[in-house]
Formats: structure tokens, sequence, C-alpha cells
């Protein structure tokens, strides 16, 4: 059986909540995906527990919700709130059903490599090498996005993953980077990363 | 050395990606839907997700039917799951449209959480004699025209998340948000 976690009551704002279902959901698709890429474990049971963090926001801002409403207004309006709190509950139910299919060693068919290189938004894994230009900068001294238009969304050190790094995190010789972008920027990214003395990439 | 695979799993390469695409689109349109108040937005990701209906039942056929031999089977099943993943996503993006559709007030919290802003929404085929025509999103410069940001390029029945790169073609429809000026400038642009 399943053992479940106790619930009670937090005085957090609905805000905060909502906010961090939506982009936990989010970051969530893209590691399951990631995972079943890369058929790689740890980052799927990871994925796994953030379903579990997800779930146990959504009982939190059921109750937010119960105690908000004071009229049929009030009623109607936090409605759309409790729908959208389900909706990214069920985004990320789908994300962690993705994750199942590795955890459960079903696996995914080898041409699901090529099913990613025709998405838009690519997923890529880079190993960090000694040479690398990013080795000891902090993620946001990078400035990814505006940059390269990537973004870090997990890092593997020491056999775990950091999920969704802080700004101020430092990028170490060896990490292995999971990250997200255009097609050219996952590539320049790569180039960057894995770039070793020899290869004359400026 | 790339694999080589039948010519009968390109067709479903081609269309999870296009599943998964379409999925991730609904979800920015959905919630755009919302931040925007737009019953607009909230229809296409409603046609959307009927047109997903359909891609995945195509999608699951087409692998039930593609041959796969013995050992590819628990691969196979894989595949089948990522399609129901993305047809999931697909639904909560529906889901979220769905607020709108129904005619309920989003809560201003929800509009704080997907950023605030008094943008309107607006719809414009691009004619022939467009400036845009042919041209690559990136090099048509929108925003820096009109201020309004294409959210989603309508080409038939596809929808098209707005890459830099896509070339517009005439007869697409922009789907961009902005201030309520840059409408007319927009309509300008695409239809002169």
């Amino acid at each position: 059986m399943r053992n479940l976690e106790k619930i009670e009551y937090q005085p957090i704002s609905v805000r905060e909540i909502v906010l961090e279902m939506k982009n936990l959901s989010e970051l969530m698709i893209d590691l399951a995906y990631s995972a079943a890429l890369f058929n790689d474990k740890e980052l799927a049971e990871d994925v796994i527990d953030l379903e579990k963090r997800i779930d146990h926001l959504a009982l939190l801002l059921e109750m937010h919700i119960m105690i908000a409403a004071r009229d049929p207004e009030d009623a109607e309006s936090l409605l759309a709130v409790s729908r959208i709190g389900s909706a990214a509950d069920k985004i990320s139910d789908a994300a962690a059903d993705i994750a199942a299919i590795v955890v459960h060693d079903i696996g995914v068919h080898p041409i699901v490599t090529k099913i990613f290189e025709n998405v838009e938004e690519r997923l890529i894994r880079a190993k960090v090498t000694k040479d690398s230009l990013i080795v000891g900068k902090k993620i946001h001294e990078l400035d990814l996005a505006a940059k390269m238009g990537v973004d870090i969304l997990a890092i593997g050190r020491n056999k775990e993953w950091i999920i969704n790094p802080e700004e101020y995190e430092i990028i170490k010789e060896g990490d292995t980077l999971i990250v997200r972008g255009s097609s050219l920027g996952t590539k320049r990214f790569k180039e960057t990363t894995e770039k070793s003395q020899n290869s004359g990439v400026k | 050395m790339p694999q080589q695979y039948p010519v009968e799993f390109e067709k479903i390469v081609e269309q999870l990606a296009e599943l998964k695409n379409t999925s991730e689109l609904m979800m920015d349109l959905a919630y755009s839907s919302i931040l925007l108040n737009s019953t607009e937005l909230a229809e296409e990701v409603q046609r959307l997700e009927e047109y997903v209906d359909r891609l995945h039942t195509e999608f699951e056929l087409r692998v039930l039917t593609s041959k796969f031999t013995n050992e590819e089977s628990k691969g196979f099943l894989g595949l089948i799951r990522l399609g129901v993943a993305a047809e999931k996503i697909a639904d909560s993006a529906a889901q979220i449209s769905e607020v709108i559709l129904r005619g309920l007030e989003p809560h201003p919290i929800l509009k704080l959480v997907i950023k605030e802003a008094e943008e309107t929404i607006t719809q414009v085929r691009v004619t022939k004699k467009s400036k845009l025509a042919n041209k690559t999103l990136r090099d048509a410069q929108i925003p820096e025209e009109t201020g309004m940001w294409v959210l989603a390029i309508r080409r038939g029945e596809k929808c098209i998340r707005p890459k830099p790169e896509i070339v517009i073609e005439p007869g697409d429809i922009l789907i961009a948000s902005g201030y309520a000026e840059g409408v007319e400038d927009l309509k300008k642009l695409a239809a002169p």
C-alpha cells in the first residue's frame, strides 16, 4: 500500500501555491521527457517525488479555497482557481506517467531519439568538461536564456539530480546538465559545455 | 551511426512529435487565454484539443499496426504511453481554457500568477501583399514594429509555435497579444 503523507493546513498564500503548481508541473513535463529520452531512472524517480509535492499543494489549495469562499460570487471566481489547480495537478500526473515508463522498466523504443529530433523544444544532456567555458560559473552569470535561448533544468552531480537549480549554483567539472531550448541554442550550448582544449571552439 | 528504421516508423515519429508540440503549445495558449481573458484563444485551445484527439487515435492505430517485433513490444508500449501522456496534457490545457468558455471571471490571483498584463488579443490573416509574407518571424520584427507578440501561427489546421526561424506564409493567421494600440499597426502590417 502507498504510504500517504499527513496533510494539515498551512498559512501560505493561494498565489504562492498556484504559482508553484504551475511552475513545477511545467518543469516536470520536461524532466519526464528527458528521463524517457535518456532512459534515466534517477531522474524519473525525482519526477515522481515532485508529483507527491504537487499532490500536497493541490490538497492545500483545496483547503484554502474552502476557507476563502464567503458568498456565491467568491465561489464562482474561486472555481477558476480550483479548475486551474486541478489542471496543473493533471499535467503533473501526465509527467509522472511518463516517468513511470522508465521507473517500471518498460522503456521507450529507441526511435524516441528520432522523435526528439522532430520537436520544437529540444532536450539535451551535456557533460561539463574540464576545459569548458562554463566551469566555475554561476548559472545567472551565464545569462543562458538571453545569449543562447536555453535553460538548465537539472544538474546531475554525485549521482544525484539538482532539479531546477538556483541562479547562484556553480557549474562544476563532471556535472551532467539537462538543458532545454531551441535546436540551434542547445547545439551551441553542448559545444560550449563539452569543449575540450584541442577542439578549437572559441 | 544513426540506426535505420522501417519507413512505417517515420510516421510514428512525426505524429508523436506533433502530439508533444501541440500539447505544450496548448498549455501556453490556455494560460494566455486566462491571462488575457480571451475567448478566442480558449476556443483555439478547444480546436487543438479536437485535433489532438484525432491525431492521438491515428497515432495509436499506426503504432499498433506497425509490425514491430516481439522484442520491440515493450518499447512500443512506452511510445503508446508517451502519446497518452501528451493527450492528458492537452486535456488539461483544454480544462484551463474551459474556465473562460464557461464565462467564469478569472480570479485576480490567476492573472498575478500568469503575470498581470493589460493586454489585448488579436488575430490577423497575412495577405500576399504584406511585408511579413515569406519572412522569418525574426526578420519580420513584429514586436519592434507593433509592440505585439505572436503567440501562435495558425496554418490550416495546424497551430505552429512562433519560433524565430519560422517563415510566415501568406494566408497564415497570427495570434498576437499586446497593448491595444498595437492592434491597428499589426493589422496594417499583415493586411495592408
